[in-house]
């Protein structure tokens, strides 16, 4: 058995990497360890839709390089799988057999995509897209492709449908909800978005649900649950994606549908910690103090991330992770949808929508819950601030509504400057 | 180094200042610091020379008074340097904060008092009244009876000084007027003896500034609780120790001089004819020699009588003094300064003290003379003797006889 | 990790002209339209807000990046944005709470604050000084990494300007030096130590009160003589300085020793409970200058030390206050530096929460107030150069703005703030006087030392 290393993150996205700095703040000199199973830097799944559309060269993508894991005294291992955590002895079994121990361990192993249970997908060629390869992929096969088949409406289908329109690809997206990015906006910021798509020629079947799939030459042959058949170049299956915990299987690590943490990041073995978009945490509007949700977006990663890494390194600063928010950004044809907070808490307060602009906030008493708008200038991460900080509107109120971005501009100031 | 640029002739007619600048130089001093006071004034001018000729090679800094001339060498001392400085009376008194406080620091610095009366009546003569003014204070005091003592026992004073088991400051005490002005034939050692005599200066780690070796100087030492209170008894026994140890140290180190150098000097007290004496003088400083004049004369005209000069005063060598004393029955004291409050001399006072550790009790009396420049004659140190030789058997503390109350 | 200069806004100082704006704006985009602007202040309820990039230290917009399009740089703290990179996701919006990074819907990108590589042109155009590009960091860099040469722990009081001083010059100074620090709060707080134990890493001793510039004379003379360098430094307060010290600093001074003293003028025997000195000013309340049905605090005002100091010809003297770091590093730096010719002599004005009676908490308040009144002011003395402001003492802020934070002046009547604004007065017309050159000794004074310049040549 070699010598453990005191800490071992597993994954090397924004909430790995975050733990990584959060310890080095504290700890200098502990060994440390990342584990990657990309042969790749550390990447952001985020970016791999402009990979797919050239907008970034996936030689440009790396979050960190090798000089800055050498300056943190940090071990990157590369294109290695965690195939098992051994909780009770403290190590992790790899995919090359070889084992490796840990004081502190930190699972940030992020989500893989689920895919749907459609007859026939097993036996057809199709794309995802989560890791570097699968958008190196894509990209490769664009110049080919005359038509694709984009499953999912949410944010990864959504760019990648966009990103293959503007290739020239004649794209069809298939939605089992009703509207386009269902999580985030309501119907009305919905129909902007995808008003926007269908004028750039991309034919969206909402409502539809795949029956079943074929290949056909190169190509696949779709079903609808109408009846209706599509056939494409290219299909890329974007239905959501689910947390990458196979590999504590048997570890013991309480899990639900990610692995359970509490405030701190620490799973229900003491020196195990999550983060990202393998945890399943505190929840910022649950009325049940138990209440766990796997939040699943970038900036809440980087915050658990830190969170985790504070812990393991006992940093004293540590602030308990107040609960996951809802948050996106989402740029499309030019254009910004921002959301902030959650629609369905409180009441609307304000909404302003018409074809070119949209902007809803929803308050409970004088606290604002949610904030949501497409081409409405406001902070976002500002108005994080006053959900989490539960600020008191009351006296501000009417001009917050009038003007919200100079107003929590002025909160902002007074507040925490 | 410290090339001795002129040819010095083996003898020299020079006075007590003089004689104690050549002492520096052949001591290969590091550091003086001066100011001038009379009548120590010469001496300093004779370093200034030295120096300017090449022939003391040493940082001489003209300070703006004699407070800051020792606080000069302390820094001096501090960082390893040999210093050396010379002072009197109100300059003395002016420097009394710094001085109180060499002995604690134990610091070897070697310093000069030309001695000189005390003011007021504002006077500008010798007298011991200065250096017996501070003889409680932890230095070490030697005082001389001739130029050669005084060139002599300066340099012998850094060995005392910077001995390991002394580590105190030496006051070199030569009379003002008598021997500072007093010019005589000395023989000047030769600089290969001396320094075979006297070993190069060495650093003091016990209190030394060195960033090389970072300490702090002095913290404050001492408190109702704590380890201070012992730590500062330690201190003072030490120091007490110290002096003790210099009795034998100041022997040894005139032994040294005698044999490497061929002159030999009393080291604590000096006995002259003191065999068979009934009557005994105690002198002390340059007053010694018209004493043994008239020491002389009484024995030629057969009287029993002795002399006994102390050179060694702090520390006070008792055994020394009660050994040199003998068995005279009647002992007159004869002091150059007052202790008021005693209504005698100092150098009494010790005498009787010593006389009582020793459980004697023969006649004695406290003469007082040669204050502010006065002279002391034969014919003082003869009728000294006639008042001796006629003290009654319980003659003790009472009235001082005044020697030059009736000079005109 | 290095400290950054930074863009700092005082809203109570801010007019709302927009000229910052309008100036970003047009730097950035060509166009005037404050909308582009990086910087963004809007009125608030009589105050204003400001968004803008803070650089931040530890910044949430770059971890939030998917594109590795954000980065902070190391030389110069700025976070920077590779258009290259980005592909607009708006995230770092997201991670950023103080609305620095907004996306510009006329550059179709998110844009933010570059400090204009160190020279920011809307610092540059605010009249009133709300908007300052604070350079501090310039020291830190410099000195953070040296090690501070006091033990941690000292005993000061608490928020004590004096330690801030020992700690901030010392580590300046460095190791390869003999450090005094005569009886007063720098002892008192344990900088020598008590009991065998030691406060100071570099060699240091209890020197007398009177003695501290005879004793560092020794010390450099038997080094100099030994061919060693070594700083020879006091710090000392004003009581031994320009009382019973006086003497023996006059004497080293006039003799040109190659010392550092500095004084550390907290007006008055601070450390033996508050007593007057010849440097507590009038009016003063302290133990021995009390306030009663007849006592109205201290009746003279104090003694100018470092103009006296300046009488010696000494190779540098400047006065300095720790509200004002950058001012106290550039005269430390000159100090050190003429300490291996000549004297120098450095008079650091240090606010006493104990003994002036302020809340421990506004001690560089204080310390800048006196300076922005003209209580005390800055400036500087070498040779041949003559004396020179280094703090412009215009539109100072009235002198009840000072006295008022101060206990030890609680009692003052109008009459004894009169007479304390003709001090100030009085001294400022004599120091500028001085710096033009137009006051006859120190017109002589410079004359001289560019003579004796031109002989040495």
């Amino acid at each position: 058995m070699p010598v453990p290393n005191r800490y071992v993150i597993v994954g090397a996205s924004h909430a790995g990497l975050e733990a990584l700095r959060a310890i080095r703040m504290q700890d200098a000199e502990g060994s440390l360890a990342m584990i990657t199973r990309d042969d790749a830097l550390p990447y952001s799944p985020t970016v791999l839709p402009y990979v797919v559309s050239g907008r970034s060269a996936p030689e440009r993508v790396a979050l960190k390089d090798e000089a800055w894991f050498a300056e943190q005294k940090a071990q990157l291992l590369r294109g290695r799988t965690v195939t098992a955590v051994e909780a009770t002895a403290n190590q992790l079994r790899l995919d090359d057999g070889s084992l490796i121990g840990y004081e502190r361990l930190l699972l940030a192993t992020g989500a893989a995509p689920q895919l749907p249970p459609i007859p026939g997908l097993r036996g057809v060629k199709f794309h995802v897209l989560r890791r570097l390869d699968d958008a190196i992929g894509l990209h490769a096969a664009l110049p080919s492709v005359k038509q694709a088949v984009v499953l999912g409406a949410g944010l990864i289908g959504m760019h990648a449908a966009e990103n293959l329109a503007k290739a020239g690809v004649q794209v069809t997206l298939v939605e089992l909800q009703p509207r386009v990015l269902a999580g985030y906006f309501d119907a009305d910021a919905a129909a902007i978005i995808e008003s926007a798509f269908s004028d750039r020629g991309v034919r969206l079947l909402l409502g539809r649900r795949a029956a079943g799939v074929a290949a056909d030459g190169a190509g696949i042959r779709l079903q609808l649950d109408d009846g209706s058949e599509l056939t494409a170049g290219l299909l890329l299956v974007a239905t959501g994606v689910a947390p990458a915990m196979e590999c504590i299987a048997d570890s013991g690590i309480a899990t639900d549908r990610g692995i359970l943490v509490d405030e701190r990041m620490q799973t229900s073995v003491g020196n195990v910690w999550a983060a990202g978009d393998v945890a399943q945490a505190r929840d910022f509007y649950g009325t049940d103090a138990g209440a766990r949700i796997i939040n699943g977006i970038l900036p809440d990663a980087v915050e658990q991330g830190r969170i985790a890494g504070q812990a393991m390194a006992g940093d004293p600063a540590l602030r308990p992770y107040p609960g996951g928010v809802p948050l996106n950004t989402y740029t499309f044809f030019g254009q910004q949808a921002v959301s902030v907070g959650r629609q369905d808490i409180g009441e609307t307060v304000l909404r302003e929508a018409d074809r070119a602009r949209y902007l809803k906030i929803v308050m409970q008493q004088d606290q604002l819950t949610g904030i949501f708008g497409i081409n409405a200038p406001f902070d976002p991460g500002i108005m994080w601030e006053l959900i989490l900080r539960r600020i008191d509107l009351g006296p501000l109120r009417a001009a917050f509504l009038a003007d919200p971005q100079t107003v929590a501009r002025r909160i902002m100031s007074r507040s925490w400057r | 180094m410290n090339a001795v640029v002129k040819p010095r002739p083996r003898a020299i007619v020079c006075d007590g200042n003089e004689a104690a600048a050549w002492a520096v130089t052949l001591a290969h001093v590091d550091m003086v610091a001066v100011y001038p006071i009379t009548p120590q004034s010469s001496l300093v001018e004779y370093l200034a020379k030295f120096v300017a000729d090449g022939r003391l090679n040493a940082e001489i800094v003209d300070v703006e008074g004699e407070h800051s001339v020792l606080s000069v060498l302390h820094g001096g001392a501090l960082a390893g340097a040999r210093t050396y400085t010379g002072t009197c009376g109100p300059g003395l008194a002016f420097m009394f904060e710094p001085y109180l406080r060499t002995p604690g620091l134990r610091l070897p610095i070697v310093m000069s008092i030309v001695t000189r009366d005390t003011l007021t009546p504002q006077s500008v003569w010798g007298g011991h009244q200065d250096a017996m003014s501070v003889r409680e204070t932890g230095w070490i005091q030697l005082y001389c009876e001739s130029v050669q003592e005084v060139l002599d026992t300066t340099i012998m004073a850094y060995r005392i000084a910077e001995h390991r088991g002394v580590m105190l400051p030496v006051n070199v005490c030569h009379d003002g007027n008598y021997l500072s002005y007093g010019a005589t034939r000395v023989e000047l050692p030769e600089p290969a003896d001396v320094d075979a005599f006297l070993p190069p200066p060495a650093v003091h780690w016990h209190a030394a500034l060195d960033p090389e070796r970072p300490m702090g100087v002095d913290p404050l030492t001492g408190g109702a609780g704590g380890p201070g209170p012992a730590m500062f008894v330690r201190y003072r026994k030490g120091h007490c120790a110290a002096m003790q140890h210099a009795l034998g140290i100041i022997a040894e180190v005139h032994e040294d001089w005698a044999r490497l150098i061929g002159r030999r000097h009393a080291a604590l007290v000096e006995a002259y004819r003191m065999e068979d004496a009934e009557s005994a003088l105690v002198t002390i400083g340059s007053m010694s020699g018209a004493a043994k004049d008239a020491v002389d004369q009484a024995r030629a005209r057969g009287e029993r009588v002795g002399l006994v000069r102390v050179k060694t005063y702090r520390p006070f060598p008792v055994a020394a003094l009660i050994e040199a004393l003998g068995d005279a029955s009647r002992i007159g004291v004869v002091d150059r300064s007052v202790s008021f409050g005693w209504n005698c001399g100092p150098l009494y006072q010790d005498v009787i003290a010593a006389l009582h550790s020793a459980r004697r009790r023969p006649a004695t009396q406290s003469f007082i003379g040669g204050l502010a420049g006065a002279d002391l004659t034969t014919d003082h140190f003869g009728r000294v003797i006639e008042l001796v030789g006629a003290l009654p058997d319980d003659s003790g503390l009472g009235a001082v006889i005044w020697l030059n109350e009736q000079d005109r | 990790m290095p400290a950054y200069n930074t863009i700092a806004f005082r809203p109570e100082l801010c007019n709302g002209c927009g000229d910052c704006m309008r100036s970003c704006a047009s730097v950035k985009t060509g166009s005037a339209d404050p909308a582009n602007s990086r910087i963004q202040i809007a009125a608030d309820d009589g105050s204003y807000a400001l968004a803008l990039c803070r650089q931040c230290a530890d910044p949430k917009c770059v971890a939030s990046c998917p594109a590795a399009a954000l980065d902070k740089h190391g030389d110069d703290g700025v976070i920077a944005w590779d258009g290259s990179k980005c592909v607009n996701c708006l995230l770092c919006t997201v991670g950023c709470a103080y609305g620095g990074i907004v996306y510009n819907a006329a550059e179709r990108h998110v844009v933010k604050c570059d400090t204009c590589d160190g020279d920011p042109a809307c610092v540059k155009v605010c009249d009133t000084g709300a908007l300052r590009y604070i350079t501090t960091a310039r020291i830190y860099n410099e000195v953070g990494d040296l090690e501070d040469l006091f033990a941690p722990g000292l005993s000061g009081c608490q928020g004590c300007n004096t330690e801030l001083v020992m700690r901030h010059t010392l580590r300046r100074i460095g190791p390869d030096t003999v450090l005094a620090t005569p009886p007063g709060c720098i002892p008192g707080m344990g900088a020598v130590g008590y009991n065998g134990l030691t406060g100071t890493k570099v060699p240091v001793f209890h020197p007398l009160l009177t003695n501290t510039a005879s004793m560092l004379t020794g010390i450099k003379r038997q080094y100099r003589r030994l061919g060693r360098e070594v700083n020879a430094v006091a710090l000392a307060g004003d009581g031994g300085a320009a009382d019973v010290g006086f003497q023996s600093l006059s004497g080293a001074a006039e003799r040109g020793e190659q010392i550092l003293f500095i004084c550390v003028d907290n007006e008055g025997y601070m450390n033996t409970g508050m007593q007057r000195s010849s440097c507590t000013p009038f009016g003063a309340w302290t133990s021995t200058t009390p306030v009663g049905e007849r006592g109205r605090g201290k009746t003279q005002d104090a003694k100018n030390l470092p103009v006296l100091m300046m009488m010696h010809n000494c190779e540098y003297v400047a006065t300095a206050s720790t509200g004002f770091m950058e001012d106290l590093y550039a005269k430390l730096d000159r100090a050190i530096d003429a300490s291996k010719r000549g004297f120098a002599y450095l008079h650091i004005y240090s606010p006493c929460t104990t003994g002036w009676r302020f809340p421990s908490q506004d001690n560089m308040e204080v310390a800048r107030k006196a300076v922005e009144s003209n209580f005390v002011l800055l400036w500087e003395f070498a040779p041949g150069e003559g004396l020179r402001l280094s703090r412009d003492p215009g539109r100072p802020v009235a002198i009840t703005e000072y006295l008022r934070v101060l206990g030890k002046f609680r009692h003052l009547a109008d009459e004894d703030v009169r007479h304390i604004q003709g001090t100030v007065n009085r001294n400022l017309r004599f120091i500028e006087g001085l710096a033009g050159g137009q006051h006859p000794a120190m017109a002589s004074l410079a004359a001289d030392r560019a003579d004796q310049a031109g002989t040495q040549r």
